[in-house]
This record gives structure tokens, sequence and C-alpha cells, in this order.
């Protein structure tokens, strides 16, 4: 009985102990940016930037169109720049998954060789710098640009196709910069997959599609759902790629946001906007959080 | 006996003196914009006084501002534009570094004291200035005279232009366009000049900075951009060229300036004394290819410098260059356009 209650709290102890300094991290770089980040919307944008310490409510009120002053009319463009953010991180998630779960179902029926060589393949664009690969989708897709070329010398077009400075740009960039995400969870989630399930059902009389609606479609959906929510959430807020290859004329939250506290000083529109885009990925969040647990929950039963 | 030892204290008092003058010794920390020295000017002022210099960079002045405001310190001098020169003045981010009492301050051009805050040159020591014009590729368009020119090329040409991702500056171009001053409040010619950009922006390829490969390899034929693509066409003269627009443009001017929390002060006047020499003036204008504000540099800039019209412009197209001004509260009306052209 007492020997129990030491073994028990010694146990506590140790796993406060273990779990203080992962904490004290997320207090001190997480809860306290968070905390300044929600105060700092409700307030007064300074003239000169910073804030003035003024309650200010009307930070939210602007992105939802309401006009400021007089000669200010009810217009929300700060709504559809965040629908239109939603749109291009949606379509990310989409060709991802389309390009990468055929490609995990390929890569695990690998050799074991060959499957890490693979991996390593995969890996292999971390080593070098987000922007300097973002640079190369430039100089691949610009007029005088090697697809161009390439294509022209082919005969197979006249005149250099306009792919540089597009919406279609932005979708390219994102998705290669986001496959990875998207493959891990997947490729996890299909290399653990029971082929004598698929046996089964086949033996059971099941058509092709049957099987992958019924069987593989299911077993992988957590790999998917992972994967895609790891591909949306940055792809939400992501800046560069329509910097750079949207020509700064494809506009995403991201953009707004770098704007807002860079070019016109408004630093509690930039953390109100922030703010929006942290809200609706929490909001996915949990929808993935409260879909597992009635998953696992139906799995127990 | 006396006479030696007088001689000695003499020559010790001389060897204390030069010693200070000489080695100011200790250090000097810069934040300029990126590419805005002549690197080669740091490492002669660091050999010559023996102090240690660091460099760090920023692209714009909000960035700056933000970073000085935040509490940054450690940096001596800042290259703020003159707007915000007035700015970092009136919210007391300055102190008086006296270049105007510097041995050398009276070559420097009196119009350049552009500053509201600061008209005698008590804070700051002007630096350099230049033009934001449009630099093209000359085979796909020849001569380039003007906005309009390249408006209608645009439109011939949709994708093939791009202007500044700046909201005062391209807004700037259709106030120009539009007739009014790019330092308008008035919202009726604000909407304006968002109309006109609005009605361009589907020729426009993009609005970006880094230009200079795009329209060197002739991806784009011309794009709006600062006076510092004079380099590349002096460089690449058959292909590139730069133009002040014949409507007018719109100019910059930063100016040097001494940090309120400056921890070397000393050194950093030292340097605005070593920007105030000719000899120096020209050798950095001759790297960032921008208009000199030092009269007596203008005659050891090298010859194809000074006989640039982009550099050195002549007075009726110096009269069409028009400086911004700080909008203060009434910013917002631009970042509205600027954000309504963006998204629609």
């Amino acid at each position: 009985m007492i020997a129990g209650d030491t073994v028990r709290s010694r146990r506590r102890r140790a796993l406060l102990l273990l779990l203080a300094p992962i904490t004290l991290m997320l207090g001190v770089f997480f809860l306290i940016p968070l905390g300044i980040m929600v105060v700092y919307s409700f307030l007064e944008p300074g003239l000169y930037g910073g804030v003035e310490w003024n309650w200010y409510p009307y930070n939210y009120g602007r992105i939802l169109g309401w006009p400021l002053n007089d000669y200010e009319e009810f217009d929300p463009i700060y709504l559809s720049i965040f629908l239109g953010s939603l749109k291009v991180a949606c379509l990310t998630v989409l060709f991802s998954l389309l390009i990468c779960y055929p490609a995990a179902f390929w890569v695990s029926r690998m050799s074991e060789r060959r499957k890490t060589f693979v991996l390593f393949l995969i890996m292999l664009p971390f080593f070098a710098n987000l922007l300097v690969r973002i640079y190369a989708w430039l100089l691949l897709l610009r007029p005088t640009g090697f697809i161009n070329t390439l294509l022209q010398s082919a005969g197979l077009i006249a005149q250099p196709l306009d792919m540089l400075f597009s919406n279609f740009a932005v979708i390219v960039g994102m998705v290669y910069i986001f496959t990875p995400f998207m493959f891990l969870p997947i490729y996890a989630n299909v290399e653990k997959l029971d082929y004598s399930l698929i046996r089964a059902s086949q033996d059971l009389g099941a058509t092709p599609l049957q099987t992958f609606l019924r069987v593989i479609l299911p077993l992988t959906a957590p790999g998917i759902a992972g994967g895609s929510v790891i591909v949306f959430i940055p792809a939400l807020g992501n800046f560069i790629v329509p910097a750079f290859l949207g020509g700064s004329k494809v506009q995403m939250t991201g953009n707004l946001i770098e704007r807002s506290f860079l070019q016109s000083r408004d630093w509690p529109f930039g953390a109100a906007l922030a703010l929006l885009i942290m809200a609706s990925v929490v909001l996915v969040l949990m929808i993935q959080f409260t879909r597992t647990a009635r998953a696992q929950a139906r799995g127990a039963v | 006996m006396k006479r030696l030892l007088t001689r000695i204290a003499g020559a010790a008092a001389i060897l204390m003196l030069s010693g200070h003058l000489a080695s100011a010794e200790g250090k000097l920390a810069l934040y300029n914009w990126g590419e805005y020295i002549n690197p080669e000017i740091i490492d002669d002022f660091s050999k010559e006084f023996g102090v240690d210099v660091t460099l760090d960079t920023y692209s714009t002045n909000e960035e700056m501002l933000a970073r000085i405001q935040a509490g940054a310190s450690g940096y001596d001098l800042v290259w703020p534009s003159v707007h915000m020169h007035d700015i970092m003045q009136q919210l007391g981010l300055l102190q008086p570094a006296h270049p105007n009492q510097l041995p050398g301050w009276d070559a420097i051009d009196k119009a350049a004291l552009r500053s509201h805050e600061d008209p005698n040159g008590d804070f700051c020591l002007p630096y350099a200035w230049g033009s934001v014009g449009i630099l093209y590729n000359k085979t796909h368009i020849p001569e380039l005279k003007s906005w309009k020119q390249f408006f209608e090329y645009a439109k011939d040409n949709p994708g093939k232009v791009t202007m500044l991702d700046d909201l005062r500056e391209t807004l700037g171009v259709g106030l120009i366009m539009t007739g009014a001053s790019v330092n308008s409040r008035d919202p009726d010619e604000i909407a304006k000049a968002e109309a006109f950009i609005m009605e361009q922006k589907p020729n426009i390829g993009a609005f970006r900075y880094d230009v200079i490969p795009l329209v060197t390899a002739g991806d784009t034929a011309a794009s709006h951009y600062y006076v510092g693509g004079v380099l590349n066409t002096l460089q690449n003269p058959e292909l590139l060229g730069f133009v002040i627009p014949e409507e007018g443009a719109t100019m910059y001017q930063e100016d040097v300036c001494l940090l309120a929390n400056a921890p070397n002060p000393h050194n950093a006047k030292l340097f605005m004394q070593f920007l105030l020499r000719p000899e120096v003036a020209a050798k950095n204008s001759a790297r960032l290819t921008n208009g000199v504000v030092n009269t007596e540099a203008v005659a050891l800039l090298p010859e194809e410098l000074k006989s640039n019209p982009s550099i050195n412009p002549p007075q009726d197209v110096r009269a069409k260059l028009q400086i911004f001004e700080d909008m203060g509260k009434d910013l917002r009306l631009y970042t509205r356009a600027w954000d309504r052209i963006k998204t629609n």
C-alpha cells in the first residue's frame, strides 16, 4: 500500500520533471506571443507602427468589410482574400494528395533498399533553402526558361507559354513545397496496410472498386487526414509562393499580414488577420480530432 | 634637462593626441538598406581608423522603424528615407550628430536638406538620392520615353511589363498619370489613381522588386525600377536602358542618422565625416549609380555617370521628380486602394 503510493508519486514527479521543459517552452514561445497577438488585435494602430493602448475592436470589423470612416464603403475585400487563400490551400491539399496517394502504394511495394533510396530522395529538397527552390521554379517557368525552351525546340508551341506569375504557378509551387508533408503520413499508413484483408475482400467476391472503397480507403483514411491537415495548415498562411511565383498579383492572407506590418504600419490589423488564420486552423484540427476520436470509439465497439 | 623633459612631454602629448584621432578604436554598427553602400568604403574606413564595422540590412523603412521601436539596440547609424527621418526625429529616436559642423559640409547641396524637421542638417547627413523610372530591354522596346508608351506596350503585350510591389510607388504612378501629386490626400484623386492602375493590371505581369534578371533575359520587356538599375545598363548598354519617364517620376533620398541610443556616437560622427569626403561620395555613387548630394563629388564621378541623364538629370527633368512625404493617418487611403488593386 505504502510502497505503491511512493512508486506512484515518484512516477508523477518524474513525469512532471520530464514535461516541465516542453511546458515551459510552449508557455514562453507560444502562449505569450499568442497573448500579445490577441491583445494587439484589439488595440488602435499606432501612427507609425506599434499600437496605441486604446480599446479598438474595429480591426475585426475591417476584416469583414465594414468601413472605418466616411469615405470608405462596405467592401469585403479582406474576406474575399481569405476565401481565395482557403481555395489555394484546398487545391494544394487536393493535388498533393493525388500525387502522393498512388506514389505511397508504389513505394511501399518496393524492395527495402530502393524504398530507403526513394525516401531519401523525397527528403532531399529539405537540404536546400526554400527560397532557392522557389527561385528555381521561377527559372523553370519563365518565358525564356527551361520548360518553354524545351517545348519550343520540340516544336510543340510557337510562342512561349505565360506560366510564370499566374494562379497555375502558385499552385505548382505550393504543391511542390508541400508534397513531402503529404507523402510521409500517407506512406506510414500504407506501409502498415494488411494485404491479407485485401485478399480476403477479393476472395469474398468484391470488385476492385468495392475493395478500394470499403477496405483500402478506410484503412488509409487516417494517413490521408493527417497529411491533409499537415499540408493545409502551412499552405493557408504561406506568402512566399504567391509573392514569387504569383508575381504578387495572386494574393493570400499571408501577404496581407506581411504588408500590414512592413508597409501599411497597421500591426493590430495584421494581428487580427493572423488570428483569423489561426482560428481556421484550430477549427480544422478540431474537426480532425473529433472525427478520429469517433472513429476510435467505433473501432472499440 | 628641463628642455628634454618638455620635449618628451610634448612628443607624448602629440602621440596621445594622434593616437586618439587616428585609431578611434572600437566598434561601429551600421543598419542600412541592402546593397546601399559600396563595401569598399566600409573597408577603407575600417583600415584608416582601426574601427571594427558591422553592417546589418533592411528592405523597407517600416521594417527598420519597427525594429528600432521594438528596442533593437546596438546600432549607431541608420539610413531612413527623408520622410522616415522626419518621423524618427519626431519620435525622439535620433540624436543630433551636427554633420553641419563637420569639415566638408559646405560641399553638400543645400537643396538636399529636404527634411522638414531638420532644415539645417543638425541631425542627419544627406546621403544619396535617386529616381524611380523604367528599366527596359532594347530588343523589345528600342527606345522608351514615357509612361504612356510603357502602358501602350503593355496593352499590346500583356504580361511583359512589371511594376513595383510598393503601394506608394505604384499608386504614385497612377497619381502622376492622372495629374495629381504623389502626396495627395484627396480621396477622389486617390480613387482615380486606383482606377488607372486597376485598368492596367490585366496587362501587368507582376508586382515585383527583383526584376533585373527578368529584364536582362527578355522575360519582361520593361519594369518599373530604381535608378540603381543604371549599373546594369552601363554594363550592357546595347541591351538595357533606363529612363525617367517624361510625365515625371518619384524620387527618393536617404539621410544618414545617428540613433539616440547609439553605443558608439564618436565613431559614427567619424564615419559621417568620412562620407563627406568628395572622393568617398563619388566612389559610393559609382557603385550604387545613385545621384550624389555632394557638389564636389560630381566632378569626380566617372564620365558615363556624370553625363547620364538619369543619375545627373538636367534641371527641367529634376523639376518633374516628386519626393514622398509621410501621410500619417491618411496612409490608410492608400492601403485600402492598394489592397483592392491586389485583390480584384
